[in-house]
């Protein structure tokens, strides 16, 4: 019962949120003026005619921090539930434990520095 | 246990409280935007010896009404060769997550919308979406400058949400609760700041300038190399909606800082929604000052400064945190 009102509140918000960004939209749309011109709908380009799409091939630099953020977030997500039960029980083990999993953590670091993925340097593709 | 006459009840309870709770909300939303902007520019005029906006209204107070109504009269412009329905998403998915995020603020000890038990985790995980929308803005407008803004804030969002996941981490260890009512009421044996945490505080606060996209970490947007960046492409009120959020979500980065280091409501003599909005404002006054300190830095190193020396730096202050809780 409790999570379905919290739930609820989550949706009801995010509902809200739908429409209080709309609404501004509808009423500009109404008073605001249109204009048709020569050049109105072109990609702004500082000033010069624009040439090509912007959708093209990206530098791979970016996806290496991406796969590693993938891995880190979904592991440090995991330590949250163990914040609520760390100091339940006074045992030394819990923190060998955390140890453990952090040092793990720390050696993907360790490993994606000796790879080399954090030097920004230009691959010749 | 089923009671149907107890089951009205509750839900009667609750829709109230989620409708008081919904306008107050918008009215913080739509005041704190105003108060900002206009903060903002007198703070930045002030910084550079300048007076700011004086002319609509006493101190110029008004100026952020005239703003308002002048962006809702402006032409909503479409680019022709943009993807459309992303276009027209983007400046819709960017608010779900800056409201969302108030559900669980505590105001004050019983000012808060409701005290979800897993509050830190909501807050988290929808602060990850508004990266979302600016990725969908960025891709959606087919312009290069969007594309390169939205690519960068992307992956600087990505690089210091781990250094902001594990400092708000030790706070939970030491509170033992995910709540963030909860957090505040440990704080009253001493905020967090003073009680070992102030490495984590310094990374937190790091890591949400960073993640708000302002200035020195205003890559996504830097006005002078990619002209607006992610909203290059957005006029009128749609371009309006994109910087409400942006204040409002300075204005709950702050928010969480004092929440979980600075002892959100607690405070002598004064009413304790009063000692939040003190604390509050007192930190979205530093990220606007820090805006006149620094200089831009470089792509390459923003993100290894968070890979490098934010993340270690945290992690060794988890492991900090998880010992001095064992002795």
């Amino acid at each position: 019962m409790e999570t379905i009102i919290e739930f609820s509140y989550v949706v009801v918000f995010a509902i809200v949120a739908i429409l209080f960004t709309i609404a501004p939209v509808i009423i500009s749309r109404l008073i605001a003026p249109r204009t048709i011109g020569d050049k109105t709908f072109t990609t702004y380009e500082c000033g010069i005619q624009p040439f090509g799409s912007a959708w093209t091939r990206h530098t791979i630099v970016y996806y290496t921090y991406a796969l590693i953020f993938i891995a880190f977030d979904v592991d440090i997500l995991y330590l949250f539930p163990v914040a609520l039960s760390y100091t339940k029980g006074s045992n030394i083990k819990e923190f060998y434990s955390l140890l453990a999993f952090v040092l793990i953590l720390v050696l993907a670091i360790i490993y994606a520095w000796g790879k080399g993925v954090f030097t920004w340097k230009r691959k010749n593709l | 246990m089923c009671d149907l006459a107890a089951i009205i009840n509750i839900i009667g309870k609750e829709t109230a409280r989620l409708i008081l709770g919904l306008i107050g909300v918008l009215i913080v939303v739509v005041v704190n935007a105003l108060v900002l902007t206009w903060v903002e520019r007198k703070v930045s005029g002030h910084m550079q010896k300048r007076i700011g906006p004086k002319e609509v209204g006493p101190y110029g107070l008004i100026q952020p009404f005239a703003d308002g109504l002048k962006l809702l009269g402006k032409e909503l412009l479409t680019p022709a060769n943009v993807d459309k329905p992303l276009y027209y998403l983007a400046p819709v998915i960017v608010f779900i997550p800056v409201l969302v995020s108030f559900i669980v603020i505590p105001f004050d000890g019983f000012l808060q919308v409701k005290d979800i038990n897993v509050g830190i985790l909501v807050i988290l995980a929808f602060s990850s979406l508004s990266v979302l929308s600016i990725l969908i803005a960025g891709w959606g407008s087919n312009n290069k400058y969007s594309l390169i803004g939205a690519t960068r804030s992307v992956a600087q969002n990505i690089a210091y949400e781990i250094p902001l996941l594990l400092s708000l981490l030790p706070v939970a260890f030491m509170a033992n609760s995910l709540s963030l009512r909860d957090i505040v009421e440990v704080q009253r044996q001493g905020w967090f700041v003073w009680r070992w945490q102030f490495f984590a505080f310094l990374i937190y606060f790091i890591a949400a300038t960073a993640e708000t996209n302002r200035t020195p970490f205003d890559l996504p947007e830097a006005e002078s190399e990619l002209v607006a960046g992610f909203h290059t492409e957005y006029s009128g009120m749609r371009f309006a909606l994109f910087f409400l959020a942006e204040y409002t979500n300075i204005f709950i980065a702050s928010a969480i800082a004092t929440t979980f280091f600075l002892g959100g409501y607690l405070g002598p003599v004064l009413p304790g929604i009063v000692w939040f909005f003190i604390k509050t404002y007192f930190l979205v006054f530093v990220i606007m000052w820090f805006r006149w300190t620094f200089p831009r830095v470089r792509f390459d190193q923003l993100l290894n400064f968070s890979w490098k020396i934010l993340i270690p730096v945290a992690f060794a202050n988890l492991i900090l945190t998880g010992g001095i809780l064992k002795l």
